[in-house]
């Protein structure tokens, strides 16, 4: 349910959805190009591109852009200049990126420095914009409750990025491995997760037709994630290792419960055709099962990652595997559904706006998604077999990357077709 | 459908956007002065709600263990 006056214009949310695109395919290229040396650590300068390119220039990016969009729409906060924050936060995100993963790639400190400085102060205006309006809103749904949280996380893993990027530009001792395990836990379990589940809430019942999320489960989730990355921090903070290894337990537990209710739900859709959305989500689903029984066991056994390609293969599914699918799938909804809102505006109940599959066609999404199906396996036989596939998997990378990028585009090309034939009926009337 | 809150309900709990939207305030056009109806759904729909208070109707919102929300909104 969405009214079209509580919704920013629609170059608010589709500058970051344009630009992510193009940051994956980036890090695709920078796969192919760096070949098997890419592969070899996650601490190497070009796999700390990749990561980030894949972190902040995709995920991030387009979680802001969509936040920018749905705050109003899930929990009634409407940005106060919607349009001024989104062109602030676009420019500060796309130009940090490219900074950050330069900094990486290059070696550069002084670039890591620049990145970190923009990338804090970017945020921090995306914050203060967003929670001025959040912080008044009474946390009446778990989606509430939940959004605070997720933003409160995204505070600490830039916190901490900051931190260390200013640590490696001017050689500061910090207890780097595990300060970095720590920013990942708050991007993906506090930032992307919290977020992940309090905008599953909403969108998984919306668009696929499912029952809804029980309400117990959905208010503790996110404060149970939050309460369990605390607890890792103060285990890192106090050097209790132990400590470390019951909040990655716990987190891995608690994320598989999400995941498995969530399959449950949509066992139990009411919605007879699978369509793309869905089918991304269950990929996502099913990589995120193959992750966190990953992190479950190198809680149980921290020395299983010392085999060959583990944490190369947890960090695929994780992100590649797990949140990219989710996101995906979502963009695909989302993306044609806002160009009919707005055709729909349009045509001020004169003309009637055209269906959303011929914004964007199934069978063009369906087919990028097959695509990137298959090249998910690819990265991840790349990883036992770097010498041979790193390079075409990151090429594939590329390409489906590419692909959607292509897909989104040409849905916004025919959203401005339509929208001059409306208003050239319009005139006409 | 009926339900203890009151006789007219809008089950909008599988439906599509904008079918929610559409169904209450076809149901808010035929409701009688000082009726209330019940709109059913998985999630909190700021946007009618915001039309809600534009329009002067006031509403009730609880959440059911199952994820429902009941949305009680008076003529």
């Amino acid at each position: 349910m969405m009214s079209f006056e509580s919704a920013p214009p629609f170059a608010a949310p589709l500058r970051f959805f344009l630009t992510a695109p193009l940051f994956a395919l980036l890090a695709g290229l920078l796969v192919a190009i760096e070949g098997p040396d890419i592969f070899a650590s996650r601490w190497m300068p070009a796999s700390l591109a990749v990561t980030h390119l894949l972190t902040v220039g995709f995920m991030l990016q387009i979680m802001l852009g969509a936040l920018i969009q749905i705050l109003p729409v899930v929990a009634g906060a409407s940005l106060t200049r919607p349009l001024l924050v989104a062109t602030i936060v676009h420019l500060g995100l796309t130009l940090g990126t490219l900074l950050l993963a330069a900094g990486f790639y290059f070696g550069r400190p002084d670039l890591l420095s620049a990145a970190a400085v923009l990338l804090a102060l970017t945020i921090l205006v995306f914050l203060s914009a967003a929670l001025t309006v959040l912080l008044s809103i009474p946390s009446t749904s778990p989606t509430i409750r939940g959004l605070k949280l997720a933003l409160f996380s995204l505070a600490v893993v830039v916190g901490l990025g900051v931190l260390m990027a200013l640590a490696m530009a001017y050689g500061w001792a910090l207890p780097f491995p595990a300060l970095a395990d720590l920013h990942a836990a708050w991007g993906f379990g506090g930032w992307a997760g919290i977020l992940l589940a309090a905008m599953a809430y909403v969108v998984v019942p919306m668009f696929q037709l499912t029952p809804g999320y029980p309400a117990r489960p959905s208010w503790w989730f996110p404060v149970g994630m939050l309460a369990l990355l605390l607890l890792w921090s103060g285990a890192v903070l106090a050097g209790w290792p132990a400590g470390i290894r019951i909040s990655q337990l716990l987190a891995a537990i608690l994320g598989l419960a999400f995941v498995g209710l969530t399959l449950r739900l949509q066992g139990k859709r009411r919605r007879a055709r699978a369509d793309v959305t869905y089918r991304y989500w269950q990929l996502g689903l099913a990589a995120s099962i193959f992750a966190l029984l990953m992190l479950l066991t190198v809680a149980l056994w921290p020395a299983v990652a010392e085999y060959n390609g583990w944490t190369l293969i947890f960090g695929i599914l994780l992100i590649a595997g797990g949140f990219l699918p989710f996101i995906v799938g979502m963009l695909y909804k989302i993306v044609p559904f806002l160009a009919w809102l707005h055709l729909q505006n349009e045509g001020q109940a004169k003309v009637p706006a055209p269906n959303v599959s011929k914004i964007l066609p199934n069978v063009d999404m369906q087919r990028q998604m097959n695509a990137y199906a298959g090249t998910l396996v690819l990265l991840l036989v790349a990883a036992l077999q770097p010498e041979w596939l790193s390079r075409p998997a990151g090429l594939c990378f590329a390409l489906v990357s590419g692909w959607l990028w292509l897909n989104l585009f040409g849905a916004i090309q025919r959203y401005r077709q339509h929208k001059q034939e409306i208003l050239a009926k319009l005139a006409a009337l | 459908m009926t339900h203890p809150k009151t006789p007219h309900v809008v089950d909008a709990r599988y439906m599509e956007p904008p079918a929610p939207f559409v169904k209450t305030m076809e149901m808010l056009d035929i409701l009688q002065e000082g009726e209330k109806m019940l709109l059913l759904l998985f999630r909190e729909p700021h946007p009618l709600y915001k039309v809600l208070r534009q329009n002067g109707h006031d509403y009730e919102v609880e959440l059911m263990p199952d994820g429902t929300f009941e949305i009680l909104i008076s003529r």
